[in-house]
């Protein structure tokens, strides 16, 4: 066996390239600390403004201001010295700061004095039933297509759910041309009367104005069908139609696709696999990692930014990014410190940032029955198909919590790695044994985070640690 | 909770090896209480490789050989009972496994290790055999050029062990057995008849106490007079997507389940955390596996972990029961898996009966470890 390699090293990785890591590596690059940042795309920009290099849409306005709003931060990136790799899949991490990655079907680890994680947030879980079946897809999926092709799904399109992303992606939908048959609004009736002590603050909060605008702009071209209590998706081969009910009546739409979204939650995966430990916020509704106030977790030199240290949006986002790396900058070239912006202006940009963000946490928290199913036929976990009865039964045998659960049924274990049906797990068992969430705790979640072959995982060189751990004499 | 119910037997554990004595001494009529760690117990049920393993068991104590032999011998009965009374279909099967070895100098090893067992006195035969490359790849055609060869034993075979695990628990809902999860025991006391228990939920009586947890054993065994000397490490499993079934035969470090997927395992490290995990040494069993199988680099990889093996200090079971306290018991194995139905079948009746049969399980005490180092093996 050959010797072990000389391992690639970097000052700073920053695993993401949307507003919070682009910010992040800006500001660690100018303050000359080498910098490296990847991320699963081609080009920069995350979700919120993938593509934004790049843009098949000719018509800037159909995407709206907000979008264009991240070329400033590209620009910023661009000019810092920072390195940027995409298509690059990060599948592990550890407490010592070496970091698996893969590009182009080729594996590497790279050895990094401080790691931003900056993958930001996913969809949340939407198990109604019926929502596997084919044409039944995530408004962020949507979305995700319309950004990098300038399409619009064909046929008729029902969206139901909740959240700022909803009216969004249908003002964006209705520009590019496509038409909409109904939306069905589920933010519950009480919600606007718990999140009114919260408005004056929103008020003043650039989403209010923009929110507002939008919604109209989709109201004006689409039925919207509100207070909606529970949504079932009907079809044999693929979802045909949606049965809905608002109070006491039940009503149906005959649909093609059916876009479902209820807000958005941390990404959570990379950094619990790492031992970042985790705890849950009853304001949003979801688990979100333990930090210092610039970003720190307890594991050294591990910091986490953006929405995946809870949903803040784009703005808060870059701030955040900024603050972590201004963390790693006074750790690792405390000398350059007066180079970069204080970290009051920053402080008070976050602020800022952050305004109306309670309000919308309360008005769009999603209704207890859309998180845990309350049909046992409702599949949670997707990939090994079990559900809300399967697990309701294994919680009875003794299930106490998620990893138990995974022995059981396999629930969690496939390709996905929890990541469209943990929340919905920890909830259920937290309602059935009437425990908290916190108390039922999360998946122990297991490298690697991504799925690479086991060819590509072959051909890396191993160390002589791992030989002599593996090969028996 | 629980405050002042008596039962039979507590059984302190409830991975596969407590619960098979359990579900055992459930199905002999006796009140059972197993009292389970929470849900991050370093469970070896929820981390093992699932095979029901024979070859090369027994170096050093020829008595381990007939008792793995024996277990293989029965695993067919307990799939097939627990079956009728759950339901759920433990996929056992018996196709005989093999060891391979990449390149020569492995397989010099393994025909050494296969002399020495085959030369103990009163080894039992269990028939294995060494077969050239050509040997394996008559059996196994999709082996690499780089497998030297192998060993083969018919007694070989794997389960699905999560799929044992929650059948055992479903069962005992049906014989009344009590299972509670998240009543770690923290101190045993009382003594003839009347065990007293604590747990965080309140203390637990019962007229007899199995130690059946794992490398906890350490730690409660002295607290009734017993000793288990245990010395645990730590091992990795790398768990591919599901494919369609092309590995017939489980082999000592890869196997294909009966859902498709397929596991690579076997490392083995001092470390005892399993929440480390090194990546570079699923590196090292990738490397391995597709050398053995090319095929296999295609798959994808969906999930690593560490596991820690519950080991005695001289890696063979214990099985004792206390002089100073009589009815309590203690229980240690590292192949929890593999000996279930001896657990289940054979010491659960001794338990309940209160002698543990020196013929069958004598080899098995924790006062091998007080003889004189050597004695063994002369």
């Amino acid at each position: 066996m050959s010797a072990a390699p000389e391992i690639e090293h970097v000052d700073i990785l920053v695993i993401g390239a949307g507003p919070a890591g682009l910010a992040a590596a800006a500001s660690t690059a100018s303050a000359g600390l080498t910098t490296l940042l990847v991320d699963e795309n081609a080009s920069p920009g995350g979700q919120i403004y993938r593509r934004i290099t790049r843009s098949p849409f000719v018509d800037a306005a159909i995407l709206g201001d907000d979008y264009w709003e991240g070329r400033p931060l590209v620009a910023d990136f661009e000019a810092s010295g920072a390195a940027f790799c995409g298509e690059t899949q990060v599948w592990s991490l550890d407490a010592t700061r070496r970091v698996g990655m893969s590009h182009k079907g080729r594996s590497r680890f790279v050895q990094a004095e401080r790691v931003i994680i900056a993958t930001g947030a996913q969809e949340r879980p939407f198990p109604i039933p019926g929502w596997t079946l084919p044409g039944v897809m995530s408004v962020g999926a949507a979305q995700t297509v319309l950004k990098a092709s300038a399409l619009v799904p064909d046929g008729r399109l029902v969206i139901a759910g909740q959240g700022p992303l909803i009216w969004l992606y249908a003002a964006q939908h209705l520009r590019a041309g496509g038409t909409i048959e109904a939306i069905l609004d589920t933010t519950p009736r009480a919600n606007y009367l718990a999140a009114l002590p919260l408005l004056p603050q929103f008020i003043g909060s650039r989403y209010a104005l923009k929110g507002a605008r939008l919604m109209r702009e989709v109201a004006r071209k689409t039925r919207i069908v509100r207070h909606v209590d529970a949504l079932r998706a009907e079809g044999e081969d693929r979802v045909s139609a949606i049965r809905y009910r608002v109070g006491k009546k039940e009503s149906r739409i005959e649909t093609d696709i059916l876009l479902l979204h209820q807000g958005v939650i941390p990404h959570v995966n990379l950094a619990m696999a790492a031992g970042v430990a985790h705890r849950w916020d009853e304001r949003q509704a979801c688990f979100a990692p333990v930090l210092d106030p610039f970003g720190q977790s307890a594991i050294d030199g591990i910091a986490i930014a953006g929405d995946g240290a809870g949903i803040g949006g784009a703005e808060a986002a870059a701030e955040r990014g900024r603050l972590a790396a201004w963390a790693a900058i006074k750790a690792l070239r405390p000398q350059v410190e007066d180079k970069v912006p204080p970290v009051e202006e920053i402080l008070k940009a976050l602020a800022g940032a952050e305004k109306g963000r309670a309000f919308l946490d309360r008005l769009f928290l999603p209704r207890k029955q859309f998180r845990v199913p309350v049909e046992d036929d409702t599949i949670v976990c997707r990939c090994e198909e079990v559900t809300a009865g399967a697990i309701r039964q294994a919680i009875k045998i003794g299930a106490a919590g998620p990893n138990q659960l995974k022995a059981y049924l396999r629930c969690g274990m496939g390709p996905c790695q929890g990541r469209l049906c943990g929340l919905t797990v920890t909830e259920l068992i937290a309602a059935e044994r009437a425990i908290s969430q916190d108390e039922t705790g999360y998946y122990r979640l297991r490298m690697p985070v991504k799925p690479i072959t086991l060819g590509e995982l072959a051909a890396i060189e191993p160390d002589a640690r791992a030989v002599s751990a593996v090969v028996r004499e | 909770m629980g405050l002042g119910r008596e039962y039979d037997v507590a059984v302190v554990g409830g991975g596969l090896l407590g619960s098979s004595l359990a579900w055992g001494l459930g199905r002999l009529g006796q009140r059972v209480v197993v009292l389970d760690e929470g849900d991050i117990a370093k469970r070896a049920s929820r981390a093992n490789f699932a095979l029901v393993w024979v070859q090369t068991k027994g170096l050093g104590l020829p008595e381990y050989t007939s008792w793995t032999l024996r277990a293989s011998e029965t695993w067919e009965q307990l799939a097939a009972t627990l079956e009728t009374e759950t339901g759920l279909d433990v996929c056992f099967r018996r196709p005989g496994g093999f060891h391979l070895a990449l390149g020569d100098r492995e397989m010099e090893l393994r025909r050494d290790v296969l002399a020495r067992l085959h030369n103990q006195p009163g080894a039992a035969d269990y028939r294995t055999e060494l077969l050239d490359h050509a040997g394996v790849r008559k059996m196994m055609p999709e082996i690499g050029p780089e497998v030297a060869g192998g060993s083969y034993c018919p007694y070989d075979g794997h389960v699905n062990s999560l799929r044992v695990f929650r059948a055992l628990h479903t069962a005992f809902g049906h014989q009344g057995v009590d299972y509670r999860p998240d009543h770690a025991v923290t101190a045993i006391s009382g003594n003839n008849g009347a065990f007293h228990l604590t747990t965080r939920h309140g203390e637990i009586v019962a007229g007899k106490v199995v130690l059946a947890a794992g490398n906890a054993n350490a730690m409660l065994a002295p607290m009734v007079g017993l000793s288990a000397p245990m010395e645990p490490n730590r091992g990795q499993i790398v768990v591919t997507e599901r494919a369609a079934p092309f590995l017939h035969f489980p082999m000592t470090t890869l196997r294909q389940s009966d859902e498709g997927t397929v596991m690579i395992g076997d490392s083995k490290e001092d470390e005892i955390d399993d929440r480390a995990h090194h990546m570079p040494i699923d590196v090292m069993m990738a490397n391995r596996a597709v050398r053995m199988f090319p095929k296999l680099a295609a798959l994808n990889v969906v999930r690593a972990w560490s596991g820690i093996r519950v080991m005695t200090r001289d890696g063979f079971p214990i099985y004792d029961q206390s002089e100073s306290h009589p009815g309590a018991f203690v229980v240690c194995c590292h192949s929890g898996v593999t000996l279930a139905p001896n657990h289940a079948f054979d010491i659960a009746p001794m338990i309940a009966s209160g002698v543990l049969d020196e013929a069958v399980v004598g080899a098995f005490s924790a006062r091998r470890f007080a003889r004189p180092s050597g004695e063994r093996a002369a």
